[in-house]
């Protein structure tokens, strides 16, 4: 059966400037899959591509198992999209827009309240449903956003930046409903992002776009690892520091580190810290602190890029 | 993008959930019908007064002013309403709701509908104001009886449907609510190059060429024929095939510039 999402040399030009450059993707059902890169990247207009919205320059794509640019209108009823800055007409309430969105993809009305009444209920906007969406924060948009997204139940949903611009506590609350609704109902989502702990949090499978082309694809795990071991630091006693040291040389490349503390490139991983332990315990060194610290997605992306996401140098 | 071979959902639902939206949101923001409202009412009021004796020239077939200044305001506001479809696309396309309502599995004659026939709807308010400010008011006369006032609405929600469809076109094109810009050049231009305001008969060179020629002088023709006559085949049937060829012709235009919202 065809993966959800299919894209072959994907690109699209605009004048002369390649905003995605022949991009390959490969979503599987029900998986999170995260499109990870900086602003201007080509992620929005992967998206705007993936949804219908803008026409490809080259390559192909197939959605839910219909191409894009032939079957655009069966693509579309598959598909929930909630594109970047939750575009909605501040004027109308939240039940007003959902039902006009029940409309636009064909929900009889009777059907249709009680769906409205459902989503307004799974996305914690019950109360605030006849409000005006003007008089909504920001993180009630973006919900009402997702909840317009969802009112067919759509096999594929897209979420273009669900949580720029959002307070701490609004983007932790939208990743828990993001989760409970690929859990819940097996809903493929396609989350671009520009932070990384967003990706990292959500997602079980990265690509990581950077001038319209992709640099690295796979878990967030993966991704980490294949950058380098993570580094164990653990603080001794001055007394026990020669000793310290001897043991822990034996799983890892010394690393630079502070007065006390003796830094490793753990090579065996994260599961290997238990022997790095046990080695310590039996040599009888008391250990005062132990940090381990895995390569990050930024790692990742300055691996990858030779930048850093948040625009320093790698 | 075309709009590939699969059922879409029933244009006519989207049509009306459009209006709908679009008849919420003047209920919002009832400022939004000013200029469509009080344009034509000063128009017809300060016209009607200010040129009282303008009657008395050739060609002007009836002695009051506001008989024949009546169908002219009548058609601004109407042709200001039309508007209206251009300022609720441009809205939406900046603030990016558009895209929400192109990635539904719709017709796009079905989303255009929904502008073109809240427009509509708009038109009715202006049309009516003046008719109440032309009759109550300014002592304005209708021989053409029912059969003249239905003229008049014919003719306007005739004008905003292509006024709508000619807009729609230009916002689809440059994407911003700025381009209205352009649609009230072409609108006022179109307007004013036809008997709107004085008789074929009093427009001297290029200007009688330009009147003679333009679609809207017919469609004024049709509005007024109610306030200065019986209303006659003669006049309506030139001013029906002028409004339905405007309407294929905006229509079409429209349509087509709806791609361009995909590039």
């Amino acid at each position: 059966m065809l993966n959800p999402i299919e894209a072959t040399n994907l690109s699209r030009s605009f004048g002369d400037i390649k905003a995605v450059d022949s991009i390959d993707l490969s979503v599987s059902s029900g998986e999170v899959f995260g499109f990870l890169g900086p602003n201007g990247a080509g992620k929005s207009t992967a998206v705007r591509m993936l949804t219908t919205l803008l026409k490809p320059s080259g390559g192909s794509a197939q959605v839910a198992g219909f191409d894009v640019v032939k079957n655009p209108s069966t693509v579309r009823k598959k598909i929930g999209v909630a594109l970047q800055d939750a575009a909605i007409d501040p004027l109308m309430t939240g039940n007003e827009l959902l039902r006009l969105q029940c409309v636009l993809h064909g929900l009889p009305k009777r059907s249709s309240s009680v769906r409205c009444g459902e989503l307004l209920e799974r996305v914690g906007l019950t109360v605030a449903g006849d409000r005006r969406v003007g008089t909504y924060s920001g993180g009630m948009r973006r919900r009402l956003d997702l909840a317009l997204s969802l009112v067919h139940e759509p096999e594929v949903l897209f979420l273009d930046e669900p949580t720029t611009g959002l307070d701490p506590t609004s983007r932790i609350a939208l990743w828990e409903e993001v989760r409970n609704l690929n859990q819940d109902l097996g809903t493929t989502v396609f989350l671009t992002t520009q932070y990384l702990e967003e990706a990292d949090q959500l997602a079980e499978r990265i690509a990581i776009i950077d001038g319209g082309k992709i640099v690295r694809e796979g878990s967030p795990s993966s991704l980490k690892s294949a950058v380098g071991a993570p580094t164990l630091r653990i603080d001794v006693s001055e007394n026990d520091l020669p000793s310290a040291r001897t043991v822990m040389n034996r799983f890892g490349e010394e690393r630079p580190a502070q007065k006390n503390r003796i830094a490793i490139g753990l090579i065996s991983g994260t599961p290997g810290i238990t022997d790095v332990m046990n080695a310590l315990a039996d040599s009888g060194i008391e250990i005062q602190h132990v940090e381990l610290d895995e390569p990050s997605l930024d790692d990742v992306f300055a691996d990858a890029t030779g930048r850093r996401l948040e625009g320093g140098k790698a | 993008m075309s709009s590939g071979n699969a059922p879409h959902v029933p244009s006519l639902a989207v049509v009306f959930a459009g209006i709908h939206r679009g008849l919420i949101r003047l209920q919002r923001i009832p400022s939004l019908m000013l200029p469509a409202v009080l344009m034509p009412v000063f128009f017809v009021v300060a016209f009607s007064g200010s040129f009282a004796s303008i009657v008395e020239l050739e060609g002007y077939e009836t002695d009051k002013a506001v008989n024949w200044m009546t169908a002219w305001a009548v058609m601004q506001g109407s042709a200001f309403s039309g508007m209206g479809a251009g300022g609720l696309a441009g809205t939406d396309l900046e603030n990016g709701f558009f895209d929400r309502l192109r990635v539904a599995p719709t017709r796009p004659m079905a989303l255009i509908g929904g502008l073109v026939g809240y427009c509509v709807c708009r038109a009715l308010i202006p049309i009516t104001a003046v008719l109440i400010v032309a009759f109550a008011f300014l002592g304005a006369d209708m021989p053409g009886g029912a059969l003249g006032i239905a003229m008049v609405y014919l003719s306007g929600i005739g004008m905003a449907v292509v006024m709508s469809f000619l807009v729609l076109g230009i916002v689809f094109t440059f994407k911003t609510l700025k381009s209205l810009a352009i649609a009230q050049i072409i609108m006022f231009s179109s307007m004013f190059l036809s008997v709107g305001q004085a008789p074929i008969q009093a427009i001297e060179g290029w200007l009688h060429h330009v009147a003679a020629i333009n679609p809207i002088t017919n469609v004024i023709r049709m509005c007024r024929q109610g306030f200065l006559g019986e209303v006659t085949w003669s006049i309506t049937q030139p001013g029906l095939i002028a409004l339905f060829g405007m309407m294929v012709g905006t229509g079409i235009w429209a349509r087509i510039r709806y791609k361009k919202v995909d590039a």
